[in-house]
């Protein structure tokens, strides 16, 4: 159906446009305008839920703190039972000095301090006791056995005298109670099954497995032993043989006289304060924690709900203006009474604006040309009464003049309402199937009839172009979009008039040689009164609405309106798209 | 006697020029600037013919009831409004409220005058019967050239003024097509194009409400519309 196949070439530039490029916004659904790709959902790299968790991290200190605080717990406990050992050595010296019996009995000793302390039975205790020769002694020295230490007795040759007590000492479990409710046993549960542990990693815990052997020598030949020997009052800190535990002595000399004729040695397991210790601990983790978790939750949730506020307004503003630019509908600003509420108000403010702003510039056109064509009335009422009346032929000319100069004004005053009736037409205009390429081909040869001067290009699909439309709304539209063409075409140069098709739309695109349009002004080119290009002289009045009117017929066919600069910079291209989809309907 | 013409206007340079040229012809004319006062004057002596402004003063929609009134007092005074507003709706409501002519204030005097003899014309010769040399006959349309009247296959088409200066310009030479300029020119009009789109759809409105199988009316794309004779 092609009348000039030659005018192919000419038409490849312009094919580049996004109709046939891979990324053009597809249209989709059947009401307005094909909406925009929401290419970045997500534009925030740290959002506020993550900034506000990250800020929480400042509070990981306070288990820190908590860890330095139960550390100088520890350190105090651990004094307090250094004082108390050395305290009970000293008491028990206290009642031993000078108590020559004691020492006199000792034909049958226990053995070595040393090797006695490797042997830790608790039955055994105060076995030599008995031997004794004095009940007072043996009466002090069973008080002994009431201690929870272990309290040796020995002579100048470290032979044991008398002991008594037990390093180990059976720890009581602590159970967690466990009443009914569920929400206090799965609090046990998690405490047991998950805080226990991790504790037990991060903590030394007690132990009453324990092996100190004698063989290691040195470690258990006592070095408080020797210095109360030597008559001071000594505090030793040793670990048993295997590790597992750390063993605090205090030995103090029992003197007869001026001579120091045996020590008292006290000694215990570091188990008592370590469990302690650990317990302090447990409690002091198990709040931080529970309060982290509470206060993080609640933060996260709180993050959550502002952030959904946010997006949401981000949302509605998004969708409030189209890419054009062009309010679609009002912002519903918020009713919060806070920052965000705010911001929700300003930018409703804002739109609301913006909206009166553009219905200003859209309606301007048709109220200027109604509160023109009252004086304009006047005028050429006068002027035709006056050209009504017997005038010399030298003062009819000027009639005349005022005549053109009024008829002139007229067609300005028209074609400025020619949009805004063009608004009431299209609320009421009705659709009906048609063949859209004929309608093309019969305005083409319209067109060429009515611009003598001028070559059209034709360049349609062969066969039927079914379409669902309105008509001689697209008519009006090709003969906008020709009217802006031949107006900026350089003379002599071909105008090419094309339909294109794909499976979902067709695309009617106007190619005229001239100047290229300014990149910055192309979005804004089809807004009512916009002029772009200086019209290459005479011809009808340029107002700005041509485009305008292309845009209003596309969108009420759900399609858009493009104008895009030829690839060669050459001349430009005006083309509207109108989804198909309607027409299959 | 003169015809006696009312002129309804609260311009008053416009008021005047209407006047005046409207005597100059020889008819007699009384001017109104405000509806009560039109209506009182009406319903004292009814006028041969009105033209009306739609906004009168701070009266926006006057004309509207005005011609309401008017016609509720005689239903054969030819009625014309002559408004500023151009609307769709506003030529609708008008023409709807019973004006035999709705024209923008762009119109020229000659035009006016010989809208004004026209349905003069038309009212007068009503009563009439009609000569057959003053009929012009298409197929099923019949037009008389004399009362401005139409009829399609025998009944009458109801059509104001200038949509039987339509009508009547593509009838006359069924098959050839009438630009919207030719159109324009024959009806004594200047209008922009869609005005002239929605003339013809109203036009095919008027013919499909007695036959619905009306389509001798034909747009030719991007050029105009022709007169295609059924069958």
């Amino acid at each position: 159906m092609s009348s000039h196949p030659e005018a192919l070439p000419a038409l490849e530039p312009v094919r580049k446009t996004p109709f046939n490029s891979a990324d053009a916004p597809k249209p989709s659904g059947l009401d307005g305008p094909a909406p925009e790709p929401r290419k970045r959902r997500l534009r925030v790299a740290l959002g506020i839920r993550a900034q506000l968790l990250l800020v929480l991290t400042v509070f990981l200190a306070v288990p820190w703190l908590g860890f330095e605080y139960v550390k100088e717990l520890e350190r105090f406990l651990r004094d307090a039972q250094e004082r108390t050992l050395a305290g009970t050595a000293q008491a028990v010296a206290t009642a031993l000095h000078d108590r020559v019996p004691l020492f006199e009995a000792g034909a049958a000793p226990m053995g070595t301090l040393t090797a006695e302390r490797g042997t830790d039975d608790a039955a055994r205790a105060d076995a030599n006791v008995d031997a004794i020769d004095s009940p007072e002694i043996a009466q002090i020295l069973r008080g002994l056995s009431r201690t929870t230490a272990r309290i040796w007795v020995v002579d100048r040759e470290r032979h044991v005298l008398a002991r008594a007590g037990s390093l180990k000492h059976p720890w009581a479990v602590r159970e967690p109670a466990a009443d009914g409710s569920y929400l206090s046993r799965l609090g046990a549960w998690v405490e047991r099954d998950v805080l226990q542990p991790l504790y037990a990693r991060i903590l030394q815990q007690p132990t009453e497995d324990f092996k100190d052997e004698p063989a290691s020598g040195a470690v258990a030949s006592g070095k408080d032993i020797e210095g109360a020997l030597a008559g001071i009052l000594t505090i030793d800190r040793r670990p048993t043989t295997d590790g597992k535990a750390v063993i605090v002595s205090a030995a103090h000399p029992i003197w007869v006289g001026d001579e120091v004729k045996g020590a008292v040695i006290v000694e215990e397991t570091t188990n008592a304060v370590l469990a302690e210790r650990n317990r302090a601990f447990a409690r002091l983790f198990n709040i931080v924690l529970a309060a982290l978790l509470i206060g993080s939750v609640a933060l996260t949730l709180y993050a959550s709900w502002l952030s959904t506020r946010i997006r949401r307004l981000r949302d509605v503003a998004e969708a409030a203006i189209d890419a054009r630019g062009r309010v679609r509908g009002k912002l519903p600003g918020s009713t919060a009474r806070d920052e965000i509420g705010d911001l929700s108000r300003s930018f409703g403010a804002a739109l609301s604006r913006l909206t009166q702003y553009a219905s200003y510039q859209e309606t301007m056109a048709g109220r200027l040309s109604h509160e023109l064509r009252t004086p304009l009335a006047v005028v050429r009422s006068s002027v035709d009464n006056l050209a009504l009346h017997p005038l010399p032929a030298e003062l009819r000319v000027y009639i005349a003049r005022a005549q053109d100069g009024l008829a002139r004004l007229a067609n300005i005053i028209t074609r400025m309402t020619e949009a805004t009736r063009l608004e009431e037409t299209l609320a009421e205009a009705e659709r009906e199937r048609f063949d859209i390429a004929k309608v093309v081909v019969g305005c083409v040869d319209g067109y060429r009839a009515a611009y003598p001067g001028r070559v059209f290009e034709l360049r349609v699909p062969s066969g039927e172009a079914p379409f669902f439309g309105a008509p001689e709304l697209i008519a009006q539209m090709l003969d906008k979009l020709c009217e802006n063409a031949v107006e900026f075409a350089i003379e002599g140069t071909p105008i090419v008039v094309a339909l294109q098709q794909d499976e979902t739309r067709y695309r009617i695109a106007v190619t005229n040689r001239g100047r290229a349009l300014p990149e910055t002004m192309q979005g804004r080119l089809f807004d009512s009164m916009v002029s772009v290009r200086e019209p290459r002289g005479g011809g009808g009045p340029h107002l700005g609405l041509g485009l305008y009117i292309v845009r209003l017929i596309a969108e009420f066919h759900g399609g858009r309106a493009v104008a895009a600069n030829r690839d060669d910079g050459e001349g430009v291209t005006v083309s509207a798209t109108l989804p198909r989809v309607r027409a299959l309907r | 006697m003169s015809r006696r013409i009312a002129i309804v206007e609260d311009e008053p340079a416009i008021r005047e020029n209407y006047a005046d040229v409207l005597r100059r012809h020889g008819y007699e004319v009384a001017a109104y600037t405000r509806r009560t006062d039109a209506l009182a004057a009406f319903r004292t002596r009814l006028p041969d013919l009105a033209i009306v402004d739609i906004g009168l003063g701070d009266d926006i929609d006057g004309g509207f009831a005005l011609c309401r009134d008017l016609r509720a007092l005689s239903a054969s005074v030819p009625i014309i409004f002559l408004s500023a507003r151009d609307s769709d709706f506003d030529i609708v409501a008008g023409l709807r409220l019973g004006a035999d002519d709705y024209l923008t204030k762009d119109v020229s005097l000659p035009q006016l005058l010989a809208r004004i003899a026209a349905l003069f014309r038309r009212s007068e010769l009503s009563a009439s019967p009609p000569a057959a040399e003053e009929i012009l006959e298409r197929g099923r349309l019949a037009l008389d050239l004399k009362r401005l009247t139409a009829h399609w296959a025998g009944m009458r088409v109801d059509l104001t003024l200038t949509e039987f200066w339509m009508v009547h310009a593509l009838a006359r030479f069924p098959g050839h097509v009438k630009d919207r300029d030719a159109l324009m020119r024959e009806a004594e009009i200047v209008v922009d194009d869609s005005t002239i789109t929605s003339h013809v759809k109203r036009i095919r409105k008027k013919f499909l409400a007695l036959d619905t199988g009306f389509d001798c009316i034909e747009t030719v794309y991007g050029m105009g519309y022709r007169w295609n004779l059924a069958g």
